[in-house]
């Protein structure tokens, strides 16, 4: 609860509730608070209920009524703060003829998180010295023509000898949008829900009766289903720390292609874990790249993996970790104890499906899992994939696909 | 609505709630307060364990209310939450009919006397002085599919059986969701409902509400126990102890007879309090420490 709450006196008189629910409303959304005029509805109809005479009943009619999210929690104390701690706003009809948001400037200082979302995004990424990004992934998606069952479509054969790091925009927009279309071959599990079969195994009775309309209900025709069929979970985490600094833009391309095109959850991670899930999953792949960059604080430092895997585990992300297909990119170079790899990794294997590890080092001729880290990872993994060009990631996509 | 309101403002829900023994701070007070005086669901999130189960429960017993509480899992669809037809049923009264030379349309098929309801349709369909409780428990657990299913429910209290048509609500059932946030609700949903994070209880309330959980409890032992599940809360442990947490280890103590924290017992008791083995090593080191 901010300090505002506890603040004694501001009461409201002649007040036009839903007026002042309008001007809150705006300074919320102003501050990135996803509420809706249904909420300021709710709000001003609270007002009226509860009567707030001292503040913290204001504050929290205010924020049961307006808030939705836990995550839009800090945005609306700032803003409630900057509006109510050194409160005298006008409110009465006087004040409120000049302007509805007349009020005092101070949340101007409130974070907004909205204020990114204009950030220029046409400089590229501000942190890897890639070719400037020109055209918008939508022509090139549209421009997209090639079969289905070819493994590597023949826009991306010319891409096999380039590294990662030097792949063009459009290049990794293409590559993103073959990836999500190979991940449709990865495994599935057995959901829930059912759907009618012919070789199903039970008889979906709803089906039979509605069919035996036909025949003057006589249930001539058994109807059978069979349970569906669903994309296992991806959960994909990704190192941005300074070792890494060559695949990340691919990495996340790769993983912006996951979201969007099936149920997954991607982290990125160097000393810290931050989820992308929602950023990156922008209709346009330069913004949501953008955003992701922004998002992440301690791109290219060390590297905590152990810690950021604990993280993941312990957060309610954790449980989505169940069930799924673990997707870990990393070169192991961790400056955690190998040990506490070890105990995370375990836990992980416990909770996921099948995990692999994606190295680009491990193309190297003369590679060998001597690292700490890696070596301490490598018995709970289930594949360990080079994944630093084309080909090689054709290969786990394969590798992955092999399991269903 | 009710004609009468449930609650005269959240100071009563409060007190009232104190009287079945339900703890509540002055945000949780208000959004009850408000979710049954504006007639909409409450979505109540937080850590697991902080009492959000609890709260429909105790809503329930202090409106003097049914609670139909209704567990979601993955995969709930229509004729688990909603309704099902009986089609047993209807087959043999297929049969009946067949073996009286009597004809049978459609409509006679599908009446309310086919008609199987279920925890939501139930909840629709009560008659009596209070609307029943309806707790949603652990909606993040069901899918997307069954969250588009609850829409028309938590909109307008109705539930549309396209062969019998629109059953409306005589008065709207009280509605609490809950959702330990483990995976992310849908924006349509929340929009319905009004929202409540319920955060871990500050230590004297925690001590308090121990003392209601856990009568047998010696004084000395719930506060140095609440101390405890306050710095154990701090450790870095795979899932820090919530306040259910707590009652357990409470009463397990008390049922053990254990005066104090420094007794042999404890030990034997920390399987209440932690849920892996690891968590267990760490809080029995941290209690050689206290």
């Amino acid at each position: 609860m901010p300090a505002a709450a506890d603040a004694p006196g501001l009461t409201f008189r002649r007040l036009d509730r839903a007026a002042f629910a309008a001007a809150l409303l705006d300074r919320l959304r102003a501050a990135g608070v996803a509420s809706g005029l249904s909420s300021a509805e709710a709000f001003a109809e609270g007002l009226r209920v509860v009567r707030p005479d001292s503040t913290s009943r204001l504050y929290w009619t205010a924020r049961i009524t307006l808030v939705r999210r836990h995550t839009d929690l800090a945005a609306f104390d700032a803003v409630f703060d900057a509006v109510f701690a050194n409160a005298v706003m006008p409110l009465d009809p006087h004040a409120r003829r000049r302007g509805v948001t007349g009020g005092s400037e101070d949340d101007a200082f409130a974070p907004a998180r909205s204020a990114t979302r204009d950030a220029p995004t046409d400089e590229g990424l501000p942190w890897v010295t890639l070719p400037r990004i020109t055209a918008s992934t939508d022509t090139a998606t549209t421009e997209a023509t090639w079969s289905l069952p070819e493994r590597l479509p023949s826009r991306l054969t010319g891409l096999d000898e380039i590294p990662f790091d030097e792949l063009d925009s459009q290049q990794l927009a293409a590559l993103g949008d073959w990836f999500a279309t190979a991940m449709q071959q990865w495994p599935t599990r057995r959901s829930r829900r059912s759907a009618t079969h012919p070789h199903g195994s039970r008889i979906a009775l709803r089906e039979t009766v509605a069919r035996s309309r036909r025949s003057g209900w006589e249930p001539l025709e058994l109807v059978r289903s069979r349970p569906l069929r669903k994309p296992r979970r991806v959960v994909m985490l990704c190192d941005v720390s300074q070792s890494m600094q060559a695949y990340a833009t691919t990495y996340l391309h790769l993983m912006r292609a996951t979201t969007l095109a099936t149920d997954a959850e991607v982290f990125a991670f160097s000393t810290t874990l931050t989820r992308l899930t929602s950023v990156l999953a922008h209709r346009s792949a330069e913004t949501a790249i953008a955003h992701a960059t922004d998002q992440v604080t301690d791109r290219f430092g060390g590297t905590r993996i152990a810690d950021s895997l604990r993280t993941l585990l312990r957060s309610h992300h954790g449980g989505a970790v169940r069930g799924a297909i673990v997707v870990i990119a990393s070169d192991g170079w961790d400056s955690d104890d190998p040990e506490a790899l070890a105990r995370a990794m375990e836990q992980l294997r416990r909770r996921a499906y099948r995990v692999v590890w994606l190295n680009p080092r491990v193309a190297a001729p003369d590679f060998q899992p001597l690292v700490g880290s890696l070596a301490a990872a490598l018995p709970y993994c289930d594949e360990l994939l080079s994944a630093h060009d084309v080909p090689a990631l054709a290969e786990v996509v394969a590798a992955v696909g092999r399991w269903r | 609505m009710a004609d009468e309101p449930y609650f005269t403002d959240a100071a009563d829900v409060r007190s009232r709630l104190d009287r079945v023994d339900y703890l509540v701070d002055e945000g949780m007070a208000t959004a009850l307060f408000l979710a049954l005086t504006l007639g909409q669901p409450l979505l109540l999130e937080g850590e697991p364990g902080v009492g959000k189960t609890t709260a429909a429960k105790a809503l329930a017993r202090t409106l003097d209310a049914p609670l139909v509480r209704l567990q979601c899992y993955e995969g709930l669809a229509v004729s688990e939450a909603l309704y099902e037809w009986n089609y047993q049923r209807q087959l043999l009264a297929i049969r009946l009919a067949e073996s009286r030379h009597e004809r049978l349309s459609e409509a006679d098929l599908f009446t309310e006397e086919f008609l199987q309801e279920r925890p939501i349709l139930r909840c629709v369909r009560h008659r009596g002085p209070t609307p029943p409780v309806l707790l949603i428990d652990e909606i993040d657990r069901a899918d997307d599919e069954f969250e588009a299913l609850l829409l028309e429910f938590l909109g307008e209290a109705s539930v549309t059986v396209p062969e019998l048509g629109t059953f409306v609500a005589e008065q709207p059932p009280i509605v609490v969701l809950t959702s330990n946030r483990s995976r992310d609700l849908h924006d349509a949903m929340r929009r319905r409902c009004l929202y409540h994070w319920i955060d871990f209880p500050a230590p004297d309330r925690a001590a308090e509400i121990l003392r209601r959980s856990v009568p047998a409890a010696s004084e000395s032992l719930i506060q140095s126990a609440t101390q405890f599940v306050g710095r154990a809360r701090d450790l870095d442990l795979d899932k820090a102890p919530g306040m259910a947490e707590a009652i357990d280890w409470v009463a397990a103590l008390s049922a053990l007879g254990a005066p104090e924290l420094a007794s042999e017992q404890v030990r034997l008791t920390l399987g209440t309090l932690a849920k892996t083995p690891t968590d267990r090593d760490l809080l029995a080191e941290a209690l050689e420490r206290a």
